[in-house]
């Protein structure tokens, strides 16, 4: 694009030669000469650029100013004097490279004419963040965006969610659109599947090495992703990648190694050992019922708290190499580059690994002809461990027997009875292996000075072959196997995405004031997706693994074909440089929908305001725009879900026979588009020369005619109809507040600090549908949660059991807590019957806050994020509870008489002992007040999940030019950094960042026994040559 | 000017091709892995096994309330007789149902006579199993999606429909067929004669339902029964398979995995093992297992297990016994069955008709589960089981009938009918405080129901009586 403006310029500004010529040469601080530079005579349009050397001649009279400005730097002006020769060296600008924002298409553009909120994050912020993930990357970075890491697992999926949950389908994709140089890319996460335990799968983005990323901008608004159509209706992330440079070649190398370790772990009690009501039992399933350990040890020897829950745990290692080599002439540029990451997680065995290699070109043919491509090659996977299963086989294990003494010498499990989560670990396989290749061809034309014929043609591929092997019995008397028949399912993805795009660029400057850009164009997307897999059970060797030797055979297939079409148009008005309309409309034809309803419109308008630049302002005032803007989205349904089909049950075939079933979901033949209005408002402040930044967003968007499976009486002949239903509304406010606090020659310090606040609203479901459930997760005798949307509330809520509250209204919702609980006539809380709303699991509030500091060779950065205002249903605390494990379950020889009141609302005071068995009192208390009643409470374990936490500090140091003379790099940087430590959050357990139902899930309440979170240390060394 | 009109000319020839393109491009959306119609013997064989499944999932939810099994946990809803949902079972009688009513109008289009006669006859037995349970449900604007939100039709009345698809399915069965039905029908392999008698069979059963209402002849009960099943070979059931093992075995397997159930019911042993009849029933050690010591002992329905283990103390379903091997079968009816039926509607008025029929439906069920001659003719001669013509009273039939179904939901029409009133069968502990002192006597509708399908779904309560369950 940049060459593009160049041209223009060149055209443009007409050469007219009279006075002296003066020639020169332009350099950036690095002494590197800097192509393209544009020098205008001011108060002319007279002007020339530089060539690929940096040097530069224009004809100019003594006393001229001449202007030299380049995108990324101080503009400087110099005047004209005596001498025919000025050189000149232009320094970076920070603050200019946030003023150009890439949206739509890859065009970049001025920041300032954009008629809503856009941010951007350059390479630099990507990458000291040290994820691995693309999208975590992200994480506290951007107002109005929620990055939550699903789990601790080398190469887990991220999840990322603009202005908050927009769509009633417990199942649709929320998470926007990932666009590569102009490309939508895919972005699924593809999980285990419903009969597997959870695995912590990769959402796909994460193919892509953050290395090669130049900068990422997240287009939030229905207005800023018109362009892209339905498939950005819930925004953008558009990735630009590292492009070669004109000049001398340059060569980058990084190398990383990284610690990871649990960050966070419950409170466990480490007093009492195996057994049941008190009394040790070495065989006994029940791990932490039993008598006090110390009491034990006197009679058995060895016997000890073994401190299972640390040393289960490996030290996570992970090493990140990446090498790239940029360059080129003027005419063309190249950049090339390889990595490599491996990393091994601290749940024993588990690993993921990323070779990654890039290959990206520019040529520019003749001054009206150019191109550009490039091709993104990845292999990325691991063995992805039961991570669920292990968790949950941690809470059974004995905490007196060493979990890690897990294997006999004949390879069977060595164990007391339970099976060791370790073991399991080791050989419950389920390794993925992805072959991904990204490319993209970019033509431009332009006949003329006011047109330009666009082409690009992206295709994105990847086959994802997945082995399963849960190994059977070995034939060896006495061993304790895996599972009684053993496992094998290899499973074959093939998804192929190709996306073409022609567009016309017609710009017309009018007159001084008035300039517009018109663009046309047209966008077809396919995706096919093709899923086959072969399941064996019963190994016919034990040990030996493959399908054919196994003596049950399962198949399944499931293919998919989804198509879009696209026309579209773009006009961009310039008044003045501080008025700036932009009008777009958009066409999509989906194959997704019926054919009479299947073409749908839809227009945005938005206004960019610069009043600094119309209004005489004093001189504190640096920059102030109002902007504003109206825009509606259209959204299709996913494909093959329309009409009657008939479904062949998984059970089949049977004897040979396949059974058929009418599927008892129907697709509403008349189903229309969805169609999603926002409005938004908002203002960019910046005052005393961007020592203080301010930008405020107000944004409100309504989805009507929602695409939902309505679950219908199955008396019907179906159980769901996919038909338009609801209607869901967010609203909130985000804030940009930042500057450069202190910048002079040694010391700067920059802050940002993002606070974002969503309000959800589900304004309508379908008359006679009362609630859709989302979600929901086991909980002991009872406590399971619910997470259902109602007409009038929130997306998110968590519903459950809680204790009977003493004169709660009974057509309440929600739990009221300040209520005193009700206490039986035997002494203990009393569980009410109904389901109650005990919370929501979307946060009310999140924001981050970025320091970066310089002195002199020294840079510190400090990113802090939070998020607060939400719930989870801890299953952790919940399987503690009812194993005996929690700290709080010491209280278990204690008698207690329980706060509340009885029926009549008159004080508790009776006493209770809170044990197993026969109590004190000589009354049997049975399984004891934990087993009884605790567990099977939901309220106790939906728990405030609120934290702060230090997402990444890094410490690095340049080189100063002294030391560099005497080595033969060009930079050496070195850099300290640390991730994810949590700084505060009132949860009691693991990290309260993770869910178990993966990035693709919409279930977020649910932490499950996933995959721990971990907190991470680096040490990176960075070479250029 | 000229220059200007011919670009706009291929401009817009371009965008009409586009247009035309577009439509072909774009029609891809025919679903690539459910095909949008299935043939007439994939739909049957189907039904045939999902019927056999929703006997298997109701007897779950009876069995309880008979008191064959106990929930090892106090207070278990399921035994208390509470309000409970059963979505599941609701779905999975309509699924099939469904399948049926497409497999029918399939059939009589293909002049597939036999087909269609099966699929009725499989109809009415998954109606007459919902009506019996539920009472009034949806079904005359069912299946074919008229509305969202079908009404609820009266229990008598679908009464009606259960007879007419009977009567239709013999007739459809007996008449001409462009199609056999053969290895796709589980339950008879495509044995006509063998459909036409179980067709017979429910109508015996479904009409001495009726017995205490309008409209019951003890006659028409006989016919039936004449017309029904001949011997055990009869037997209306599905063998289940290795690839998909019998749902009680599962319950047994779990059970001995420590996923908790399928305990059995103290009313049950003590039935059996002597201590309310003066018999010791030789089927009791061939249907349930015994504790660690090796004896009998049930768990009381509602109090749960108390202070005993979670294995080794109580008797429970255990895997490898009649009904509970991998490759059991799912009984849908049987000539034991029929015979008690037929002992119940003889017994006024022909008393020696009923005295045998009785004696031959405790020898037909013995028989089934492989009692040995000598066993069977001991607990036969035992004066508490053939006390003769005289003595012989309609509790006997009960009783033994009670007995012989086995976790089979027809137990619970019974017990209705027979108002519980088995020897020393007692309310279970901790009894549904709404039930006021006494037995279920339907199920409540499912939350499913109560949600999608509000307005239509009748307020009842769980002492509501289904209309042939008179008071």
């Amino acid at each position: 694009m940049k060459s593009l403006t160049l041209i223009l310029f060149v055209l443009l500004y007409s050469y007219n030669s009279y006075g002296q010529t003066i020639t020169g040469n332009v350099t950036d601080a690095s002494d590197a000469p800097l192509p393209g530079v544009t020098i205008v005579i001011g108060g002319t349009t007279n002007g020339t650029t530089t060539d690929f050397d940096g040097n530069y001649s224009i004809v100019a009279n003594s006393g001229d100013v001449l202007q030299f400005s380049y995108i990324g730097m101080q503009s400087k002006e110099v005047t004209v004097g005596s001498s025919n020769l000025i050189n000149v060296i232009l320094q970076e600008d920070s603050e200019q490279l946030d003023e150009v924002i890439v949206t739509a298409f890859g065009i970049s553009q001025e920041k300032k004419s954009l008629g809503y909120a856009a941010q951007n994050i350059d390479a630099d912020a990507i990458t000291k963040t040290k994820q691995t993930n693309l999208v975590s990357a992200l994480q506290g970075q951007v107002a109005g965006v929620q990055i939550t890491n699903s789990g601790g697992a080398p190469g887990q999926s991220s999840r990322i969610i603009i202005r908050g949950i927009n769509s009633l389908d417990p199942s649709a994709d929320n998470q926007p659109l990932f666009v590569v140089d102009g490309v939508p890319i895919d972005n699924s996460t593809i999980e285990s599947g419903n009969n597997d335990t959870p695995r912590g799968l990769t959402n796909r983005a994460a193919d892509i090495n953050p290395a090669d990323v130049e900068s990422m901008s997240v287009l939030k608004g229905a207005a800023a992703t018109a362009l892209y159509g339905v498939r950005a209706a819930n925004g953008a992330v558009i990735i630009t990648t590292k492009r070669g440079k004109s000049g001398r070649v340059s060569i980058n190398l990084n190398t990383s190694v990284g610690f990871d370790e649990l960050n966070s772990l419950p409170k466990l009690q480490k007093e009492y050992g195996q057994g049941f009501s008190g009394e040790y039992d070495p065989e006994s399933f029940w791990p932490s019922w039993g008598a006090p350990i110390s009491e034990v040890a006197q009679t058995v020897p060895g016997h000890k708290y073994q401190d299972n829950w640390n040393r289960a745990f490996n030290t996570g290692l992970q090493t990140d190499n990446s090498l790239s080599v940029s360059g080129g002439g003027e005419n063309a540029t190249f950049y090339g580059s390889f990595g490599r990451l491996d990393q091994k997680g601290i749940i024993p065995f588990s690993d993921w690994a990323r070779t990654t290699a890039k290959l990206s070109g520019t040529v520019k043919v003749s001054e009206k002809f150019d191109f550009s491509g490039s091709i993104n090659y990845s292999n990325s996977g691991g063995n992805r461990v039961p991570h669920d299963r292990f968790m949950e086989r941690m809470m059974y294990w004995s905490e007196t027997t060493d979990v890690r003494d897990y294997i006999n010498a004949d390879g069977t499990m060595k164990t007391y009875g339970n099976t060791n989560p370790i073991y399991d670990a080791r050989f419950s396989t389920y390794e993925d292996d992805v072959n991904r290749m990204i490319g993209n061809l970019n033509f431009n034309y332009s006949p003329t000075d006011w047109l330009t014929l666009s082409y690009r043609l992206g295709t994105d591929y990847y086959s994802d072959s997945r082995t399963k092997i849960t190994p059977g019995p070995k034939g060896i008397v006495g061993e304790v196997p895996l599972s009684s028949t053993g496992t094998i399912e290899e499973t074959r993805i093939n998804s192929k995405d190709i996306t073409s795009n022609f567009y016309l660029t017609l710009k017309k400057q009018w007159n001084d004031d008035l300039n517009t850009t018109l663009r046309l164009g047209n966008d077809v997307f396919q995706r096919k997706f093709d899923r086959v897999s072969l399941r064996g059970e019963d190994f016919v060797i034990p040990d030996f693994y493959n399908v054919n030797v196994t003596r049950q055979g399962f198949l399944g297939q499931d293919k998919s074909i989804r198509r879009l079409v696209g026309f579209y148009g773009d006009l961009m008005v310039n008044y003045k440089e501080y008025l700036f309309l932009n009008v777009t409309g958009r066409n999509d034809i989906s194959s997704t929908l019926p054919k009479d309803n299947n073409s749908f419109f839809y227009p945005s308008v938005n206004l960019g305001y610069v009043f600094s630049e119309h209004l005489e302002l004093p001189s504190w005032f640096t920059f102030g725009k109002l902007r504003g803007s109206w825009a509606q989205v259209g959204k299709d349904t996913n494909p093959h879900v329309l009409g009657i089909t008939y479904v062949a049950p998984d059970v089949f075939p049977l004897d040979g026979q396949v059974g058929f079933s009418r599927n008892s979901s129907f697709g509403d033949p008349e189903l229309k588009p969805e169609l999603t209005t926002s409005i938004e408002f908002g203002t960019q402040l910046s005052f005393f020369e961007s020592r203080l930044d301010l930008d405020v967003t107000y944004y409100k968007s309504n989805a009507v005619d929602q695409i939902i499976p309505v679950p219908i009486s199955d008396g019907t002949g179906f159980s769901q109809y996919i038909t338009n239903a609801g209607e869901i509304q967010n609203s909130g406010i985000e804030v940009v507040l930042g500057g450069d606090i202190i910048k002079n020659e040694d010391f700067q310090w920059t802050a940002t600090a993002n606070v974002s606040m969503n309000n959800n609203e589900i304004k309508a479901i379908r008359e006679g549908i009362d609630e859709i459930v989302v979600g929901d997760q086991f909980g002991y005798a009872g406590s399971s949660v619910t997470m259902k949307l109602i007409r009038g509330e929130a997306f998110g809520n968590l519903y459950g059991t809680s204790y009977e509250r003493f004169g709660a209204d009974e057509n309440n919702i929600f739990l009221d807590s300040e209520l005193p609980i009700v206490i039986g006539d035997d002494g203990f809380p009393v569980t009410g019957g109904n389901q109650l709303i005990l919370g929501n699991a979307v946060p009310k509030w999140f924001g981050g806050l970025r320091n970066e500091l310089t002195y002199k060779n020294f840079e510190l950065s400090v990113l802090v994020d939070f998020r607060t205002g939400l719930e989870q249903y801890n299953q952790f605390d919940n399987f503690l509870s009812a194993f005996g494990k929690p700290e709080y379950s010491l209280a278990r020889n204690d008698f207690r008489v329980f706060e509340g009141v009885l029926a009549d609302g008159t004080p508790n005071t009776q006493e209770v002992w809170l044990g197993q068995g026969v109590g004190p009192d000589g009354r049997d208390y049975g399984a004891g007040y934990w087993r009884n009643a605790y567990r099977g409470v939901s309220e106790n374990f939906v728990q405030d999940a609120s934290f702060i936490k230090l997402r990444n500090i890094s410490l690095a140091y340049n080189l100063s030019d002294k030391m560099l003379d005497r080595i033969p790099f060009k930079s050496l940087r070195i850099s300290l950094a640390a991730n994810n430590i949590i700084l505060y959050s009132p949860w009691d357990g693991f990290d309260p960042e993770s869910f178990s139902a993966g990035a693709g899930g919409n279930a977020v309440g649910f932490t499950g026994l996933g995959f721990p979170g971990t907190q991470s240390y680096f040490l990176t060394f960075n070479f250029g040559l | 000017m000229i220059y200007k009109n011919k670009i706009r000319t291929v401009w817009m020839l371009g965008l009409v091709f586009l247009a035309i393109s577009c439509d072909s491009y774009l029609d891809v959306n025919e679903n690539p892995n459910n095909p949008e119609d299935a043939p007439i013997s994939g739909l049957m064989i189907n039904s045939t096994y999902e019927s056999a499944n929703n006997v298997y999932r109701v007897g779950d939810i009876t069995s309880n309330y008979v008191q064959y099994l106990a929930s090892p946990n106090p207070g278990s809803s399921s035994d208390t007789m509470e309000p409970v949902s059963n979505s599941n079972t609701w779905f999975n009688l309509y699924n099939v149902m469904t399948d049926l009513s497409v497999l029918i109008d399939k059939a009589e289009e293909e002049g597939a006579g036999h087909y269609q006669g099966a699929a009725q006859v499989l109809m009415a037995l998954n109606l007459g199993t919902g009506v019996d349970i539920f009472g009034d449900i949806p079904f005359s604007e069912s299946f074919n999606f008229e509305t969202v939100t079908p009404k609820y039709d009266p229990d008598v009345e679908l009464y009606g429909n259960v007879m007419t698809l009977l009567n239709e399915g013999i007739a459809n069965l007996q008449g001409e067929t462009t199609a056999e039905l053969g290895d796709d029908d589980f339950i008879y392999g495509g044995d006509i004669d063998k459909w036409i008698a179980f067709a017979n069979m429910l109508k015996a059963r479904y009409m001495i339902h009726l017995k205490d209402v309008q409209g019951y002849s003890a006659a028409e009960v006989l016919t039936a029964v004449e017309n029904g099943f001949q011997s055990n070979d009869n037997n209306a059931k599905v063998n289940f398979f290795e690839q998909s093992v019998n749902p009680w075995f599962n319950v047994a397997r779990d059970n001995a995995d420590l996923l908790l159930g399928g305990w059995i019911s103290e009313q049950l042993i003590q039935a059996l093992d002597g201590t309310s009849y003066d018999a010791v029933d030789p089927r009791l050690k061939l249907m349930v297992g015994t504790t660690d010591d090796g004896e009998f002992v049930g768990t009381e329905n509602g109090a749960g297990r108390g202070n005993a283990p979670e294995q080794g103390a109580r008797s429970t379903l255990i895997e490898d016994q009649y009904y509970t091997s991998q490759t059991a079968p799912i009984l849908i009816a049987t000539y034991s069955e029929q015979k008690f039926i037929e002992a119940e509607a003889a017994f006024a008025v022909d008393k020696a008709r009923s005295y045998q029929a009785y004696l031959d439906g405790i020898t037909a069920h013995m028989n089934m589960l492989e009692v040995p001659q000598d066993e069977i003719d001991a607990y036969l001669a035992n004066p508490q089981v053939g006390m003769g013509e005289a003595a012989f009273t309609i509790d006997a039939i009960f009783k033994e009938k009670w007995i012989a179904l086995f976790l089979h939901p027809e137990a619970w029409n019974d017990a209705r009918r027979y108002d519980y009133q088995y020897k020393d069968m007692t309310l279970p502990a901790n009894l549904n405080s709404g039930l006021n002192g006494e037995y279920i006597r339907r199920l409540p509708y499912p939350d499913s129901e109560t949600s999608r399908n509000g307005q239509n779904v009748p307020s009842v309560t769980l002492l509501d009586r289904i209309f042939w369950d008179a008071e």
